[in-house]
């Protein structure tokens, strides 16, 4: 079984310091304030909404995305745009208390 | 909520998103009822017309006060777009049942957000939702009570019914 993750197409969200992240893509890197990490999740939230996936997809196929206060424009594909939904999702998630 | 992002956000982002759609809710109603109060104006209505006057006021300032809270504690808080505002009303009753209508929504609402910042353990949240829960049943009252006025006074000419409505 091929098990090979193909990093170059991936997108990633680390957290540096306590007001900075970073999404990795696959053509740059870009620094984001913890507001500007806000704005692309409500962008990435509003964008994979069943209706405007719909819309996407019958459409163009793809969006083009501002990020980090119109600094920088990345395209994403739906896979991509998935992705990075899920890599903000995890940046947020609140994981169950553990009871001990 | 995990360390990272709760060091940034007092509340719940989950939750954030829901008192970001009441914003657009409030201001909706808000717009909503200036229209009412236009239709009540152009038609010398004047105690409804300074009623609805009021009450576009008070939603508007209950958006500022969820719009606040959410930048004060560290979230984004998001400006609304408001569409659709029905200017069109068939009489004054039609426009008080609806403005009775809309308050059951914001309160249903309000009440959907209270649940999911208990379910999310977001008390700051839940505690600042408190004064709007009074604050609605409040509103839901006052239209309740001009509904009866006109139940009581029925068949009366209308401005002698606009005269009886509360101001205050």
């Amino acid at each position: 079984m091929n098990t090979e993750i193909h990093t170059n197409t991936s997108y990633q969200i680390e957290h540096l310091t306590f007001c900075k992240y970073v999404l990795r893509t696959p053509s740059k890197t870009i620094s984001l304030s913890f507001p500007q990490m806000l704005e692309l999740r409500r962008k990435i939230n509003e964008l994979t909404s069943y209706s405007s996936l719909n819309r996407i997809i019958d459409n163009e196929n793809f969006v083009l995305l501002f990020v980090a206060d119109k600094q920088h424009l990345i395209f994403l594909e739906i896979p991509q745009l998935l992705q990075l939904k899920e890599e903000i999702a995890l940046i947020f998630h609140t994981p169950d208390t553990i009871l001990v | 909520m995990n360390t990272i992002v709760r060091k940034q956000m007092s509340i719940h982002p989950d939750v954030m998103d829901l008192l970001n759609n009441q914003i657009a809710m409030e201001m909706k109603a808000s717009a909503s009822y200036l229209a009412m109060a236009s239709w009540c104006d152009q038609r010398e209505l004047l105690n409804s017309k300074a009623l609805f006057y009021k009450q576009a006021e008070e939603e508007r300032e209950h958006a500022m006060k969820i719009f606040e809270f959410i930048n004060d504690n560290g979230g984004a808080a998001i400006s609304p777009n408001v569409t659709n505002v029905n200017n069109d009303f068939e009489s004054l009753i039609s426009i008080y049942e609806t403005a009775l209508e809309q308050e059951i929504s914001v309160t249903q609402s309000i009440f959907k957000i209270f649940k999911a910042a208990r379910k999310a353990d977001d008390y700051i949240t839940e505690v600042f939702l408190q004064w709007f829960i009074t604050e609605q049943a409040e509103e839901e009252d006052t239209f309740r009570s001009i509904l009866d006025i006109f139940g009581l006074m029925e068949g009366m000419p209308l401005k002698m019914i606009d005269e009886r409505i509360p101001t205050e």
